[in-house]
């Protein structure tokens, strides 16, 4: 059954079809979240906050329309709404967060810790573009209107997120160090953000 | 085509979006220079990010939400419906009564009891002061009766018109309120839960009911409920919960959503307080 299928069910009061719509989205979703954020626990939130509102507004889902464009519209909003809520004072408190396997952190190569340090250094706006086009497999179409913009302004964001990437990559490869010693996969958003 | 031109193409050319002819083109640059060439193998090597799973909490959050979700859904489409569609319920539970079984047989020992007394009143036409407060204790017992009579029904509809019965009752007795504390805390049904909660609120100036509200927050719980009990004890300006609820939000058990709204609560009575 399609995406839209499944949505129309939902929307008509048919619950347990999230459900299956659960098990196709939640992981890449996850790693929406967590590519942007960096912090697992705020990324479970987050997807959890995505289908809670998938429910609460299943009423404004248009029949037949492409549902998952209006489900990453849902988790930007919930990411923005997350954003304006989280209050400075509060910090991060590493016991909240799940521990990592030693093993995964011990299979991840050199390249995969730099690249994700670097892609967390880079600006919100182009790290938000390069994940969706990169890693969400959303078109260049789909994301200017889930942005409201111009088609080759995702475009042009998507090039200079690249060149972005690239000169934080050097730098951080100049300064080997400061990329190690971060506990778990992910490091701490507080050192990110 | 210099790199400008090429800056221009090359996120069309990494979704493979271009045609032959200047995906060559591409091609030929990237090879001869080391910037545009560098940018274009980042797009490739950020493959080797893995995809990551999240933690087992996650599925078992849906699963109670949407549980939550199933139980008030398939007897109420929704609570504000639900809401708006009760007095007009009521109405038709008079008259339609023989079609509805249990709420029939309430409404008729309640026109039996009305019958009688008001019987036994106009036979006495020297009815005193005393007989008329007789007769509206009667009738307030009888109202109790039957709201503690539909919150102890199988539907989950019929246990909400008990809900908004028991609101009819100009101070409700301690058996209805029990009874409500009951639904409170184990309907199965959130909507009734929520709405429970909606009835109770007109009592919570009492020290017994607000504790019994602080304890409804505890044990298993949807967090729909404890938002809302979080919700109106902030409404209450009870700088005395707060000790308890700080101390609920500790419950490594709570659901963060809650946790967050418990947080809010706490902040809200602090300010509140001063």
């Amino acid at each position: 059954m399609s995406d839209e299928e499944l949505m129309g069910q939902v929307r008509s009061g048919v619950g347990e079809m999230l459900g299956v719509l659960f098990e196709r989205y939640h992981v890449p979703l996850f790693n929406f979240y967590l590519k942007l954020t960096g912090d697992r626990m705020t990324s479970e939130d987050l997807v959890q906050e995505v289908f809670f509102r998938i429910l609460k507004y299943r009423h404004s889902y248009l029949v037949d329309t492409p549902f998952r464009a209006w489900m990453y519209q849902i988790a930007r909003n919930a990411r923005l709404d997350h954003l304006r809520k989280r209050r400075p004072e509060t910090s991060w408190e590493p016991e909240m967060s799940p521990a990592v396997e030693p093993v995964d952190t011990a299979q991840q190569s050199q390249e995969a810790v730099l690249l994700r340090s670097a892609l967390l250094q880079i600006s919100e706006d182009k790290r938000e573009v390069l994940v969706l086009s990169r890693f969400q497999d959303l078109k260049y179409e789909e994301i200017a209107q889930l942005l409201g913009c111009e088609v080759n302004t995702v475009k042009t964001r998507v090039h200079r997120a690249l060149q972005e990437l690239r000169q934080v990559l050097h730098q951080l490869e100049t300064r080997p160090a400061s990329g190690k010693g971060q506990r778990g996969a992910w490091p701490a958003p507080g050192s990110v953000q | 085509m210099n790199c400008e031109a090429i800056g221009e193409l090359l996120p069309d050319y990494l979704q493979a979006r271009l045609n032959p002819d200047l995906t060559t083109e591409v091609e030929k640059h990237l090879a001869g220079c080391p910037v545009c060439g560098e940018e274009a193998a980042l797009w490739r090597k950020l493959s080797v990010l893995p995809e990551e799973r999240p933690g087992e909490g996650l599925q078992s959050r849906f699963k109670a939400m949407l549980e939550s979700y199933d139980e008030g859904r398939w007897e109420n489409t929704s609570l504000a419906e639900e809401k708006r569609r009760v007095p007009t319920r009521m109405l038709w539970g008079l008259g339609n009564w023989r079609q509805m079984p249990i709420a029939g047989v309430v409404w008729a020992c309640v026109f039996l009891i009305c019958g009688f007394l008001v019987g036994r009143q106009s036979s006495n036409n020297t009815g005193s002061e005393n007989k008329i407060a007789e007769l509206q204790q009667d009738l307030a017992a009888t109202r109790q009766m039957v709201a503690l009579s539909l919150l102890q029904q199988q539907s989950a509809s019929q246990r909400l018109e008990g809900v908004s019965f028991s609101r009819r009752l100009p101070q409700p007795d301690p058996q209805v309120l029990n009874a409500l504390f009951h639904t409170l805390r184990f309907d199965s049904s959130v909507d009734v839960r929520l709405a429970a909660l909606d009835a109770l609120s007109r009592y919570a100036g009492q020290p017994e009911v607000r504790r019994e509200l602080l304890g409804a927050l505890e044990g298993k719980q949807s967090p729909l409920v404890q938002v809302a009990l979080v919700d109106l004890l902030v409404d209450l300006h009870d700088g005395n919960v707060v000790a308890q609820l700080k101390k609920f939000q500790q419950d490594p058990k709570v659901d963060p959503t809650v946790r967050k709204r418990v947080d809010w609560g706490i902040q809200q009575l602090e300010v509140s307080s001063f």
